[in-house]
């Protein structure tokens, strides 16, 4: 290919990065660095002193980690389920299992309220069936949140997972079979090892999607705030734009880390 | 893949996802129940779901009251998604080919920043985009570059995946030899070969684009508001049944594409897996 033809066809993937994301980042660094025209670095020290911005921060983190470690659990036996065995309607069950992916968070959040609600699907049926509503209004308490997050993450948990089980062989546990192992040596010797990529590399992608959405917050959310939900408030009620930029810039910071890590963790590992 | 023995492990992990896809499916299955179901049904009082009182158990009322709220929400957000297919074909095939065949000094580095907008949280981004254009908020190409910013790695991923899964550089080099020319070799090898990615390519943008809110919502004016933006608008300010007309209207769109893109085929569907 002529220099001339790359050059010509790439100038517009360049023109797209560079205008979209390249220059507004830099500009959200700078905005995030300046207070009333000044430089300063009060944006990022107002977060950490304040005890609701700093709580919203621990509650993210939290949050992420424990909806980036359900979902890898939960999603591990179907996505496996799906990689190594062939059957009959197999692209269907994919597809919906990609249906919460294409909905924003605020989908989710109205599915939590509808199911989890004071009177929602959930309570109203097992109040009908054992007289005494369950979970009831779960969905505007923690447990309601972390559900409908965990939701939200089970098409990318189980899709990203299956990608990467798919290239397991099972003859490396039929070898081992073979050589006497049980099924929970076969599990924790020779499984495990080979699929910890991917469980890292899973839970780094559903931490930080859960890190950085707040639709599901947005619509759940009562007490307990998270941080993409304070930087939302920050910036439209608000208006106070350079410590919403300074919160962008911490979340932007802590979910590339974890992928960065996880990253370098998958790629230590014996292949 | 491989036919192993239905083992009790075999049906163990079946009823496991069938349990996940069940807990998938019940709430979508409520929703639509709720749109069109007009009486109580499984001991949800009407009363407290603020329901139609109409004599007969189906009932389309709420599709109609939606539709005459938001069908300019919707035609502006199918605009919207229509418009990133073809900006990120016409951007992200030719930009994607060039990084995926061309020995260009910085080309990783460029796939890299490409991707980028998938690894960074939403809001960040979309505060980001919002603060560099903020004399032309209000806009409505705006938001149509929001959806591109988040669309085009699909694209470009899927473009890079499919041209590195065969040697198409032999391929052109045999038609070189042959004495096709660029043009002759990019319309009759190069775009023929990548038609089944960026069929899916497209109904991923399709999806993505149709369902962004966090772009959408923050340069939210009434005149260009999406779909998604509406459907907030219709959760936190109307009843239960309007907002899961609204929710099915959504649906409705977003479904097809979805199954489009697992019938495309094994070929493109794990580059999807792998974005996803």
């Amino acid at each position: 290919m002529k220099t001339r033809h790359a050059a010509l066809f790439l100038l517009p993937l360049l023109v797209v990065v560079f205008a979209l994301l390249l220059w507004p980042l830099c500009l959200l660094g700078y905005a995030s660095l300046h207070r009333g025209g000044a430089f300063s670095i009060g944006n990022y020290l107002r977060i950490f002193a304040d005890l609701a911005y700093c709580d919203a921060l621990v509650h993210s983190l939290i949050l992420s980690f424990l909806v980036a470690a359900f979902a890898t659990l939960v999603c591990l036996g179907p996505a496996w389920f799906l990689a190594q065995h062939d059957f009959l309607g197999k692209r269907v069950i994919r597809a919906a299992f990609t249906l919460p992916l294409s909905l924003s968070g605020i989908m989710v959040g109205f599915l939590a309220i509808v199911m989890l609600g004071r009177v929602g699907f959930i309570p109203q049926s097992t109040e009908r069936l054992t007289g005494t509503p369950w979970l009831s209004g779960a969905a505007y308490q923690l447990t309601g949140l972390v559900i409908a997050y965990l939701y939200f993450e089970i098409p990318r948990g189980v899709l990203s997972l299956e990608s990467s089980l798919r290239k397991f062989d099972p003859q490396m546990t039929e070898a081992a079979a073979s050589l006497g192992a049980c099924g929970w040596q076969r599990f924790r010797w020779v499984i495990l090892p080979l699929i910890s990529p991917a469980l890292f590399s899973t839970f780094a992608l559903t931490f930080s999607v859960s890190l950085g959405s707040f639709g599901v917050a947005l619509i759940l959310s009562r007490r307990f705030s998270v941080l993409p939900l304070e930087l939302f408030h920050q910036f439209t009620a608000m208006s106070d734009a350079p410590l919403a930029s300074a919160m962008a810039i911490i979340l932007a910071v802590v979910a590339l880390a974890v992928q960065y890590a996880a990253h370098g963790l998958t790629n230590q590992m014996p292949r | 893949m491989k036919t192993q023995a239905r083992t009790i492990s075999f049906w163990l992990l079946a009823m496991l996802t069938l349990v996940l896809l069940l807990i998938v499916l019940v709430p979508f299955a409520v929703v639509i129940a709720g749109a069109v179901l007009n009486t109580s049904f499984l001991g949800i009082s009407t009363e407290q779901w603020a329901g139609d009182k109409g004599s007969s158990l189906f009932s389309f009322h709420w599709f109609s009251y939606v539709w005459g709220l938001y069908h300019s929400s919707f035609y502006f957000s199918l605009k919207l998604a229509l418009l990133s297919v073809i900006l990120c074909l016409l951007v992200g095939v030719p930009g994607g080919y060039v990084l995926a065949q061309s020995r260009l000094p910085g080309r990783r580095l460029i796939e890299a920043l490409v991707m980028l907008p998938l690894a960074l949280p939403g809001i960040a981004m979309s505060i980001a985009l919002i603060q560099a254009y903020a004399v032309i908020r209000g806009a409505w190409w705006l938001i149509l570059c929001g959806h591109l910013l988040y669309t085009i790695p699909f694209m470009v991923r899927l473009v890079i995946n499919a041209l590195r899964s065969f040697d198409l550089a032999e391929l052109e080099a045999c038609a070189q030899g042959l004495g096709a020319t660029f043009r002759q070799r990019f319309t009759m090898i190069v775009i023929p070969s990548l038609r089944p990615s960026m069929i899916a390519g497209a109904l991923m943008v399709f999806a993505v684009s149709w369902g962004e809110f966090n772009v959408s919502y923050l340069l939210n004016t009434p005149v260009n508001q999406t779909y998604p933006a509406a459907l907030y608008a219709t959760y936190t300010s109307n009843s239960f049944q309007v907002g899961s007309a609204a929710t099915v209207i959504f649906l409705c769109v977003i479904i097809p594409a979805l199954f489009g893109i697992q019938w495309l085929g094994s070929k493109t569907d794990s580059a999807i897996n792998e974005l996803a």
